[in-house]
């Protein structure tokens, strides 16, 4: 097929699909084109954290100051897709308190609003702390849906006119002279092959973007960095809990919807797929945030999971921390002489927004427009996302009144209706991207019995035919990356039941 | 009080324990939390289904036992086994009995549209055993979230439906439930009609295994007379009906036969002296009763049943602290794919114990003189890739209740 576009965007992360928004606002047409999911990559694999900045305020004051102004902004036009947690960065004994003086002072200078609270005034916010603290500071940190947030920018893009092909992957690029004349692209699922003529590309790949650069003979200096993180079964904390010590592993804990999450490790990656959680890495990451909140070495976890950072560097080797986490724009007609080709990668996920700004603005410069930017004021259109626990909760208990629907999903309470509407409503095209626009498989047995259930409806639907068993073996694969890491206690048990039923009753 | 025998845990290697002691006139007591993982997976009888289909399970066995001699099949042997496999039969006359096709595995089919190899099989399942050279009808229920019809017909390339039920107080309908109205006359007349409407040239019909907890084989003779069909059971996700079934069969049979049951409770602590238990103590809200026997069997199951606990650095017996086999790290429990041709080395793990059954340390040596174990918790398989589930607890809830008997 064969298509026409001003601007391709490559890549379906939140900057991906920013710049989509972003562009469709100013009337800019365009196509974006992501080889999975939305969010598949960093941006769905982070621990949800809307940054206040307070993190980088010593050690990147530049990028401190684009988060907190952003964090401002995603508070004002996506308010669903966030909670107001506040955050806490907590002195240990052995932190001392010199971190915290020069800390609060960098927040003064960038502006970040920050509190100094004694251990009881501490305590008395989190219980469960380390009650051995010296003392806290409080900081706008707070807690973001990214899947929202993409799924938001999507919607209001589509309905300003952009397009998007999920599943499709690019291929090659035929460069006559200096430009990128034609991108050819596949989708993986339907073996549809794209021929696409855009006037321009942004490459918004993220940790792929040497993968995608390279189709074009070009390479940019760039660390891959794994982080990994551990989601425990309760909701531990109410607040963002920092340390309050310069960045290092396990010195995170972002409580989300029923959840808290436990991060990250920092760990030169080879590869772009490299998911892999180590053993070492979950003893490293238990080991640290127990320090700030004890009960975590006896509470139970759900799941382990990686995300790759894009950093950039200059050449040379040392620890990743020190790397800058602002991004980097980069027009490749000035670098390497492509006229129509734009790189953006690096960033957090809370300045997705301000990186597709300054993308789209170097992309009216190159058209030759001036059109203003509108993304920090038009408010982002809600999703069909499920909201947050006690509306799950009200639905469940209808159901219980007889008006109600089985609910698929006892750990997360998704009812049957809701699927079938999201079914109905979202371009699905595989079992992980239903998974993804409901809450199915993120609860305690993380998809052991409604993934089952699931199957089961899209037969009904017709949706799925034949021999669907192939999708349930491949999900429980997956889903054993996730928790082989986690095997003890609670969790074993768990294990044994979900072996026992789909090795033992159901001979997979 | 005091007991020739307490037996602590009441799945069916526990059960069976209860039974062998019982018959041979001894004074027993069983305690335990629930009803083990009978009636999460029981469905059928599994003795070792990764033999070849076309073998005797008797000549599998046999080799198996010789070449796995610290597996418990090695401990109990060829004809113990025997023995204990007729003796549980002895409780399942006709007509809800376990039988065997040819004595070999029979492959039946099971509630995700796969073929599973399974031994001893009760008379509900038997016709599935051919349905596929049959024409079938697969039947499924609205609001019962765990079965369905559709995506099965789908699998097996037959035809489904799936029946609305009269009005329930709620949309969601468990198996239970429906196990229960099924031993209603008028609901099976309602289920009668229903499926002879749907009926075209089908001459078998499928349902989920819900036919009545009590009398299955009266609930299958009158769908059959309604509708003109053969009807068989097809075995889903937990609970298993089926197994409720068994654990309900044992209860009333050995209630009968004088055994005394504490369900409900867990044993809260065991009271050693030397290489003897003493006593152990249950703990009834608010008091704590101790009871006293001569000789105890352990058979509180693996991780799920509690037998087994993990922390993240160790497995550990939480009762008596018996020495527990095991990888040296957690990090060699699991393989790295779930599907893996080779098990997961943690079911390996577990108690060690001499030929009689009674638990050992390292060296070897007899740690406890009166306490045997049996079941799951024993060291030494793969329960679920050799499909042995219940052909393990029943042997060995046999044979460690004779060996404590001195026989």
């Amino acid at each position: 097929m064969k298509l026409q576009t001003e601007v391709l965007i490559i890549g379906g992360g939140a900057t991906g699909v920013g710049i989509a928004r972003d562009l469709s606002l100013r009337g800019i047409p365009s196509v974006l084109i992501e080889k999975g999911d939305f969010a598949s990559g960093a941006s769905g694999r982070n621990h949800g954290l809307l940054h206040s900045g307070a993190r980088y305020a010593i050690s990147d004051p530049e990028a401190s100051r684009e988060c907190i102004a952003e964090n401002k902004i995603l508070r004002k036009i996506a308010p669903q897709c966030i909670e107001e947690t506040g955050g806490l960065f907590i002195s240990l004994p052995e932190d001392g308190l010199d971190f915290q003086k020069q800390f609060l002072k960098s927040c003064e200078t960038i502006r970040i609003q920050a509190n100094p609270l004694s251990r009881d005034e501490a305590l008395e916010l989190e219980p469960e702390l380390n009650p051995d603290l010296l003392g806290a500071v409080q900081v706008p940190d707070g807690a973001i849906d990214p899947f929202k947030v993409v799924l938001g920018n999507v919607r209001d893009a589509e309905g300003h006119g952009a397009k998007f092909l999920t599943h499709t992957e690019v291929n090659s690029l035929l460069i006559d002279k200096n430009k990128i004349k034609e991108v050819r692209a596949k989708d993986l699922i339907h073996d549809e092959e794209y021929f696409i003529n855009p006037s321009y590309i942004v490459n918004a790949t993220g940790a792929w973007a040497n993968q995608f650069l390279k189709l074009a003979g070009l390479h940019i200096s760039m660390a891959l960095s794994k982080g990994s993180m551990l989601i425990t079964n309760q909701r531990i904390n109410q607040r963002v809990t920092n340390r309050c010590r310069p960045p290092s592993d396990g010195d995170i804990i972002v409580p989300n919807h029923t959840v808290s999450i436990l991060g990250t490790t920092s760990i030169r990656s080879e590869g772009v797929e490299n998911f892999e959680v180590t053993f070492l890495e979950v003893s490293l990451l238990i080991n640290e945030t127990s320090k700030m909140i004890p009960v975590l070495r006896e509470s139970r976890f759900i799941r382990a999971y990686a995300g790759i950072r894009p950093l950039f560097q200059p050449e040379e080797k040392g620890d990743d921390r020190a790397i800058s986490r602002g991004f980097m724009l980069i027009d490749h007609e000035k670098r390497d002489g492509i006229q129509n080709l734009i790189t953006i990668t690096g960033g957090k996920l809370v300045t997705y927004r301000l990186m597709a700004e300054k993308t789209s603005d170097l992309v009216c410069q190159k058209m030759g427009t001036s059109l203003p930017c509108t993304t920090h004021l038009k408010p982002l259109p809600t999703t069909l996302r499920p909201s947050g626990l006690k509306d799950r909760l009200k639905k469940f208990s209808q159901s219980f009144s007889g008006k109600g629907e089985e609910i698929l999903c006892d750990c997360e309470l998704v009812g049957r209706e809701e699927v079938e509407e999201s079914l109905k409503q979202e371009k699905t095209k595989v079992l992980q991207d239903i998974l993804h626009r409901t809450r199915l498989a993120k609860g305690t047995c993380q998809g052991g019995f409604c993934v089952y259930r699931l199957l089961g409806v899209l037969h009904d639907l017709k949706i799925a035919e034949g021999d669907s068993n192939k999708i349930l073996k491949d999900f429980l694969e997956e889903r054993w990356r996730g928790i082989r890491p986690i095997l003890w206690g609670a969790s074993l048990k768990e294990e044994e039941l979900i072996e026992s039923i789909y090795k033992g009753i159901f001979n997979l | 009080m005091h007991y020739d025998l307490i037996i602590t845990g009441m799945g069916l290697s526990g059960l069976m324990a209860a039974k062998t002691a019982v018959e041979a006139k001894q004074k027993v007591l069983i305690v335990g939390k629930g009803m083990g993982s009978l009636c999460l997976f029981s469905n059928t009888i599994d003795v070792l289904g990764l033999l070849p289909e076309t073998m005797k399970v008797r000549d599998g066995l046999s080799q198996w036992i010789k070449d796995h001699p610290e597996h418990p099949y090695g401990k109990v042997g060829l004809e113990k086994t025997e023995e204990a496999l007729s003796s549980f039969n002895s409780f399942f006359p006709p007509p809800y009995a376990f039988q065997s096709k040819n004595e070999t595995n029979s492959l039946i089919p099971t509630g995700a549209g796969t073929l599973r190899p399974t031994y001893l099989i009760p008379s509900t399942m038997m016709k599935g055993i051919i349905f596929k050279e049959k024409k079938t009808l697969i039947i499924g229920f609205k609001g019962y979230k765990d079965f369905y019809a559709y995506r099965l017909a789908d699998l097996f390339k037959c035809r489904g439906v799936t029946l609305s039920l009269p009005e329930g107080p709620q949309a969601e309908i468990s198996a239970t439930a429906i196990a229960r109205w099924m031993e209603q006359p008028t609901f099976r007349e309602f289920i009668g009609t229903e499926v002879k409407k749907q009926i075209k040239d089908e001459v078998s019909v499928g349902f989920p295994a819900v036919l009545g907890v009590n009398d299955p084989m009266g609930v299958r003779k009158d769908l059959e007379k309604r509708t003109g069909a053969s009807i068989f059971e097809i075995p889903v996700l937990p609970p298993s009906i089926p197994g409720i079934r068994i654990f309900n069969q044992f209860k009333a049979r050995l209630l009968r036969k004088g055994v005394t049951f504490l369900l409900g409770y867990s044993v809260s602590k065991v009271v050693l002296r030397k290489k003897r238990c003493e006593t152990i103590e249950v703990f009834h809200p608010p008091i704590t009763n101790s009871y006293s026997a001569d000789r105890y069997i352990l058979a509180t199951g693996r991780f799920m049943g509690g037998g087994l606990k993990a922390d993240w650095e160790r497995i550990y017996e939480p009762l008596f602290d018996l020495p527990v086999h095991q990888s040296p790290t957690r990090q060699e429990w699991f393989q790295k794919a779930f599907f893996n041709a080779q098990p997961h080395p943690i079911h390996q793990s577990g108690i060690l114990t001499d030929l009689s059954f009674r638990p050992i340390d390292e060296k070897g040596e007899v740690i406890l003189e009166n306490v045997w174990v049996a079941g799951t918790m024993l060291a030494h398989h793969n329960f679920i890739d050799e499909k042995s589930r219940e052909g393990i607890e029943i042997s060995t809830g046999y044979t460690a209740a004779k060996k404590a008997l001195g026989s």
